[in-house]
């Protein structure tokens, strides 16, 4: 049962075998019994030109996959889809980082793949926000930007000709992420969406489901200023704060203090996430608005949603809202 | 020279601008009067914006400019600097030749010095190469990229595409965040059917903080761009507009036949009519026999000339090198004219010995990169001995090389007479003393027309050479008859308006949907072409208004009743014309319409917009002389004879009236009337009833006598029966009309003419006045409703319904789910940006690509890059044709599932849209044959063959992409061995200007 290690009562573990069987039962339909494990035979026709995907390879005039996972088929396209792999990056894909290593004119990022990501200190927006070539000054000046350990969401730009991961932040929406926590979950668990980064009115708090599996819950930041503002100004203010920047004034803790509450929401949402993970739901902004929800709704405190009763209810909830959602379909 | 330059441009200028200026009433800064002279300045600022008081920031205003020229700027150039050095973006609308390229120079040193990036993007690949030189001769620091090209990706000045800077913007590029200055060259070209958009795009695109720099032609509406930029930048945009041509121009009109020039436009801007008339005057008429051929065949006068004489064109150049009006460019809105005309010159030799040589070294040393196969090629070998004697060609189906060297030569002045299509009138400064047009008119895909003032001014700009000439000469070749008002709207009408050409992609859509912050419809909202419906709505909606006033001023007395036999009236004239529709179809006519047969047809209407509101038509009697099948339309071979339209020959009496020396008007009287008795030709509907009377009409017709006579042996019988009324053909049983509808019309008639008689309103003595009244009123009204309806559909999104479309066409081909998010097949289609990208990925997605051979492959993208239609293109061999099927098969099916998701696209034509038409020699070009073999193969030009194969090498780049982001290495193999087959000797061959 997806090494979910948890202390359940005989009536809660009847509960939770129910809802899961409830949810499996609903999903086989969709995928059919397609899976392979690596080495095994694609069947494929081999009248057709068949072109051969990721996660697969010709051996001896057969098709053989490579990975574990799902075999997806469009038109004569054949490939496997991975269930539960390490995270593989898409042009486009919003992912949440930490950094690791300052280099030369670039910071790496622990991406949750197989290599570290490259976030270019080019693809960066300058801190005063003006247009120009970043100069020997600026690279020096990186560690103002980004530390190691800061939490950075960015694009995923595509690999580059020498086969490394490029990131870039196209606007202002990107970049450092503080006040807030990250949790890490299983990458298939998040699927790609229209929307990634979310901010959550009722809560006063910003998720960033990132394709990666790292999920970031925090504070939420209002988008950084518009062009209007003056960018001279702001370039002085920078000078300034960066002379007395070794003392943080009292003006700069007000600004950065998060109200108890918000401290709250963010690990109930945090918590949410958690629960949903190890169980193994996927997660989207919806259902994790639904759990915080649930939980408030049943005066649980922050600590308890992780008590087995919580998880029971989710994963009783889950598998009402699915069959809800396939009759309604049907 | 200045003070010369100054003083020949004042008045004119002045005179010209003046509706301009109340635009500067808005304008923040005033320019001292001295300035606004040659230049207007205005700006555009967001809405709710504060000016900055201090125009220009203080911090640069008394540093040292970012560049400085060795010569006195123009008031334009220094207007746009300032703006420059203000920080702040700028439009220069100038023409071609009045120094542009100063203001992107300066912003360019600006950049540099302030190590900011700055790009430079124009239309055109030659454009671009030609640039890319001009700057690395003036800063180092300089970079291009085309689709041919890159070089130093890393400079920090890039001269690119646009196409490549866009398709940059949506991939995401470092540059992006170093970009300062975006300078967009001919931005003009907006007005592009097929690829203005990409200036849209790149431009609602283009990074937040960076500044532009516009560069256009002359355009009248170069103000309402700026708003645009503004609004969708959020920053201020200056527009500088100049009238100003640094050297004057002459227009000259030279008629067909005859021998000299006459003054039509002089360097003042006046027009001389009495010079034109004479001009006219001496226009000798293309031979009778010529008259009636088609527009298309004109030329021949041209190239031909009559027996024994000299060619227009030939008397033309001699006239112009007698006259020390060289360096000339002739134009011609044809490859094939442009060649035929070059041939002409056979004869004429404009250059020394000395100029022979060097021209030979040039092209020699220029050639030299060529293999000796391709030396050999006829295109280069029979150029040189023309080029020799100081005549070129300049045009799109020229080997690349063979153009670049041309261009050289003829900015070394060592050609003294080009000629060249339109496209040499675009981009880098080429100017000639004179600028020749062998032709008005220009061919623009259905029909001809006569050329634009925006065509005509971009291509006389390149008349008068700056600090060389005094003045430009521009000569018009005129071989028909013009009205003066056409003559004066070419020559001296405005520039062609700025026009969106918007229109959606898929790739567009796609590459939108897949980045978080991309969105369709906000592309859609900050596009021009919204700009412009929206500013249309508050003209609209005062036109409305007072259509309304208008409307309501009308008062009519029992207006109900009046309205009722108002309809009526108009219910019994659809269902008369619905009964004749049925008599007098051809099949039911046709064996009724011998000759001498007394037929009753509609007189020409007196007034043509006011419909007469009796119940009778008015009506005449005629004798049918003859019937006509129309011939001229395309499928009429197809047509089955009973549906072919058919005219009649009728005698009967007309008025005929002369006005003009060509036109004639014939109109139709009652017999009784005075008037000629004439044969005229009317078209069957015009036709009111067939009589059973046939008359005998005499075999000759030509004499007056004649026809005098039969018309009065009309009036005789006409006379008979006068009480009885002549009869008439009975539809049902003379003609076997045989139709439910015919009878169930016929009776409605009836029933509606007992209803005419009971109404009282009828017996009114001003009926007729009164409908005409009522009728204006229903006109306006139904105005009113076409333009409430055209304000609706502009305030909702423009493309609204057609994204919906295409939206659907993405889910159902299964290129993007159900919530919009972009699957495998949308990605692969992003990556495909150069050919129609969802038939390529349907075609790769379905394997097609797979097992077949690399050189089959090639010949079979190379479909997807021709668009020309050739007329005798041979059919290629079976295995290609095979595959050519498949790829029409994907393409129908492409198109159906278009069709179905109700975007509007015609299936067949799209189908078509893919040319099999040089499968054969690209198949060969991959097999490594030479160029001048695959030449044998295909009857196109080498110019166009080698674009079609540089394109296609940028379709297999996109493939290789594609395929890497589906993983499928062994098709990625298969592109890029593709690659190297076709990239090599002449086709790739790099351009001289680098």
């Amino acid at each position: 049962m997806r090494g979910l290690q948890l202390s359940l009562n005989q009536t809660q573990k009847l509960r939770l075998q129910r809802a899961l069987d409830q949810l499996e039962s609903l999903s086989s339909k969709a995928n059919s019994n397609a899976s392979v494990a690596v080495a095994d035979t694609i069947p494929v026709n081999y009248e057709d030109c068949v072109l051969k995907g990721h996660g697969t390879l010709e051996l001896d005039g057969e098709v053989v996959a490579t990975l574990c996972g799902v075999v997806e088929r469009v038109n004569k396209l054949v490939y496997v889809r991975t269930l539960r792999a390490r995270y593989k990056p898409e042009t486009g894909d919003i992912i949440v980082g930490r950094v690791t290593e300052i280099a030369p004119k670039r910071w790496r990022l622990d991406i949750n793949f197989s290599q570290d990501a490259v976030l270019m200190l080019s693809s960066m927006n300058l801190p005063d926000g003006i247009q120009r070539r970043r100069t020997a000054v600026d690279e020096l000046n990186m560690r103002s930007i980004f530390e190691e350990n800061d939490i950075v969401c960015a694009e995923v730009r595509g690999f580059q000709h020498d086969g490394s991961l490029h990131l870039q932040a196209r606007s202002q929406k990107y970049g450092k992420l503080e006040r807030g926590q990250v949790l890490t979950i299983s990458p298939y668990l998040v699927k790609r969406r229209k929307q990634h980064l979310h901010y959550l009115e009722e809560f006063g708090v910003d998720l960033i489901l990132g394709c990666n599996g790292f999920i970031w819950v925090g504070e939420h930041v209002e988008a950084k200023g518009t062009l209007i503002e003056d960018q001279t100004d702001k370039a002085e203010q920078l000078n300034t704060k960066s002379s007395s920047s070794t003392f943080m004034s009292l003006e700069e803790q007000e600004r950065t203090y998060t109200s108890l509450e918000t401290r709250q929401n963010i690990c109930r949402i945090a918590n949410a996430v958690r629960v949903l993970a190890n169980l193994g739901f996927s997660v989207t902004v919806e259902v994790i608005k639904e759990t915080v929800y649930l939980s408030s709704s049943l005066n649980l405190d922050i600590h308890e949603m992780l008590g087995s009763e919580f998880y029971v209810l989710v994963a009783e909830g889950e598998a009402t809202r699915k069959s809800m959602f396939t009759k309604k379909k049907g | 020279m200045g003070s010369l330059k100054r003083k020949s441009t004042e008045d004119p200028s002045v005179e010209r601008l003046s509706p301009q200026k109340q635009q500067r009433e808005d304008s923040a800064l005033l320019n001292t009067f001295e300035e606004s002279v040659a230049c207007i300045h205005d700006v555009s600022y967001p809405e709710g914006y504060e000016p900055r008081s201090s125009f220009s920031s203080s911090s640069r205003k008394d540093s040292k400019p970012a560049k400085e020229f060795p010569f006195t700027l123009d008031p334009f150039q220094s207007e746009a600097i300032k703006c420059l050095d203000a920080g702040e973006s700028v439009m220069v609308s100038a023409h071609t030749s009045a120094g542009k390229t100063v203001v992107a120079l300066y912003a360019i040193a600006m950049s540099l010095q302030n190590n900011q990036r700055v790009i430079y993007t124009s239309p055109i690949k030659a454009l671009s190469n030609q640039k890319y030189r001009e700057f690395k001769e003036e800063f180092s620091d300089v970079g291009l990229m085309t689709g041919d090209v890159t070089i130093e990706p890393n400079a920090s000045c890039l001269v690119m595409t646009t196409e490549i800077w866009r398709s940059m913007q949506y991939k995401g590029s470092e540059i992006i965040r170093e970009v300062a200055w975006v300078i967009f060259d001919e931005v003009h070209y907006m007005r592009d059917r097929e690829r203005g958009v990409v200036w849209e795009e790149s431009i609602v695109m283009a990074p937040r903080n960076s500044r532009f720099v516009f560069l256009s032609a002359t355009v009248p509406n170069a103000k309402e761009f700026a708003d645009w930029v503004a609004k969708v930048h959020q920053q201020p945009c200056h527009i500088v507009y100049t009238d100003y041509r640094p050297t004057p121009l002459q227009h000259y009109i030279f008629p067909s036949g005859g021998d000299g020039l006459y003054l039509v436009v002089d360097e003042k801007g006046k027009f001389r009519e009495d010079s034109f008339q004479k001009a006219l005057n001496a226009l000798v008429p293309a031979g009778e026999g010529d008259k009636k051929r088609e527009n298309g065949k004109r030329q021949k006068g041209l190239v031909v000339g009559r027996a024994g004489e000299e060619s227009d064109i030939f008397k033309m150049v001699k006239m112009i090198i007698q006259r020390q009006y060289d360096p000339v460019i002739l134009f011609s809105f044809s490859k094939r004219d442009c060649e035929f005309l070059a041939m002409q010159m056979a004869r004429m030799d404009l250059n020394d010995d000395n100029e022979k040589v060097n021209i030979e070294t040039i092209f020699w040393s220029a050639m030299d990169m060529l293999s000796d196969d391709d030396k050999k090629l006829p295109q280069v070998s029979n150029m040189l001995p023309l080029l020799k004697r100081g005549i070129g060609v300049h045009h799109s189906g020229l080997l690349p090389i063979l153009k670049e060297v041309i261009e050289i030569l003829f900015q070394e002045g060592l050609i003294k007479c080009l000629f060249a299509t339109e496209t040499f009138s675009i981009g880098l400064n080429m100017p000639a003393k004179t600028v020749v047009f062998t032709n008005v008119r220009k061919f623009d895909g259905d029909k001809f027309r006569w050329i634009s003032s925006g065509e005509f001014i971009q291509m006389s700009g390149r008349a008068g050479r700056r600090g060389i000439d005094e003045r430009g000469i521009c000569i018009l070749m005129v071989d028909e008859k013009l009205e003066p008002s056409t003559a004066k709207m070419m020559l001296k009408g405005s520039a062609d308006c700025l026009n969106s050409a918007f229109h959606l992609s898929y790739n567009m859509l796609l590459n939108q949907m897949r980045s978080e912050d991309g969105d369709p419809e906000k592309l859609l909202r900050n596009s021009f072409y919204q700009f412009q419906a929206d500013r249309a709505i508050p003209d609209l909606e005062k036109q409305a208004k007072n259509l309304e006033e208008e409307r309501d001023s009308i008062i009519i007395e029992e207006e109900d009743s009046l309205e009722n036999y108002y309809n009526l009236i108009q219910q019994y004239k659809s269902l008369k014309k619905d009964v004749r529709d049925i008599v007098f179809s051809p099949r039911y006519c046709l064996p009724f319409l011998q000759p001498g047969r007394l037929v009753c047809i509609q007189c020409t209407k007196t007034e043509e917009n006011s419909p007469s509101f009796c119940i009778k038509d008015q009506t005449t009697w005629a004798v049918i002389i003859n019937f006509e099948r129309v011939k001229g339309t395309e499928d009429d071979a197809s047509r089955k004879p009973e549906d072919a339209d058919y005219t009649v020959d009728v005698l009967t009496r007309c008025t005929v009236s002369r006005d003009g020396v060509l036109k004639k008007t014939i109109k139709i009287v009652s017999l009784k009337e005075p008037g000629e008795p004439v044969v005229v030709t009317v078209p069957i509907s015009q036709i009111d009833s067939l009589s059973s009377v046939r008359l005998i009409i005499s075999k000759d017709l030509l004499p007056l006598e004649a026809r005098e006579n039969t018309l009065k042996k009309v009036s005789e019988v006409l006379s008979r029966f006068a009480k009885e009324g002549i009869p008439l053909l009975d539809p049902e049983e003379d003609m076997k009309v045989q139709s439910s509808s015919y009878r169930k019309a016929v009776r409605r008639i009836e029933a509606l003419e007992s209803l005419f008689d009971k109404h009282e309103v009828a017996k009114s003595p001003l009926i007729e006045q009164k409908l005409k009244v009522l009728h204006m009123k229903k006109e306006l009204t139904a105005k009113i409703k076409s333009i409430k309806r055209t304000m609706r559909s502009s305030t909702a999104l423009a493309f609204k319904d057609e994204l919906k479309a295409r939206k659907r066409v993405l889910r159902k081909l299964g290129y993007v789910t159900s919530d919009n998010v972009v699957e495998l097949k949308g990605k692969v289609a992003c990556e495909i940006s150069s050919a129609d990208e969802l038939t390529l990925t349907e075609l790769m997605f379905n394997g097609v690509f797979k097992d077949i051979k690399v050189e089959d492959m090639v010949s079979l993208l190379s479909c997807f890059v021709w668009r020309e239609k050739l007329q005798d293109a041979q059919k290629p061999r079976d295995e290609l044709e095979l595959l050519f099927t498949q790829l029409q098969d994907t393409a129908r099916k492409v198109a159906k599932v278009q069709l179905e998701s109700k975007v509007q696209i015609d299936v067949e034509s799209f189908v078509n849209s893919f040319r099999p038409d040089i499968m054969e020699a690209v198949h060969a070009w991959a097999k490594g044959s030479k160029f001048y073999q695959i030449m044998e193969i295909t009857q196109v030009f080498e110019g166009s063959l080698i674009r079609a194969i540089r394109r296609l090498e940028e379709v297999l780049q996109q493939l290789i992409q594609a395929a890497k982001s589906i993983g499928e290495t062994e098709l990625e193999a298969k592109f890029e061995e593709a690659v190297s087959k076709i990239k090599r000797d002449i086709v790739f061959a790099a351009s001289l200007y680098l």
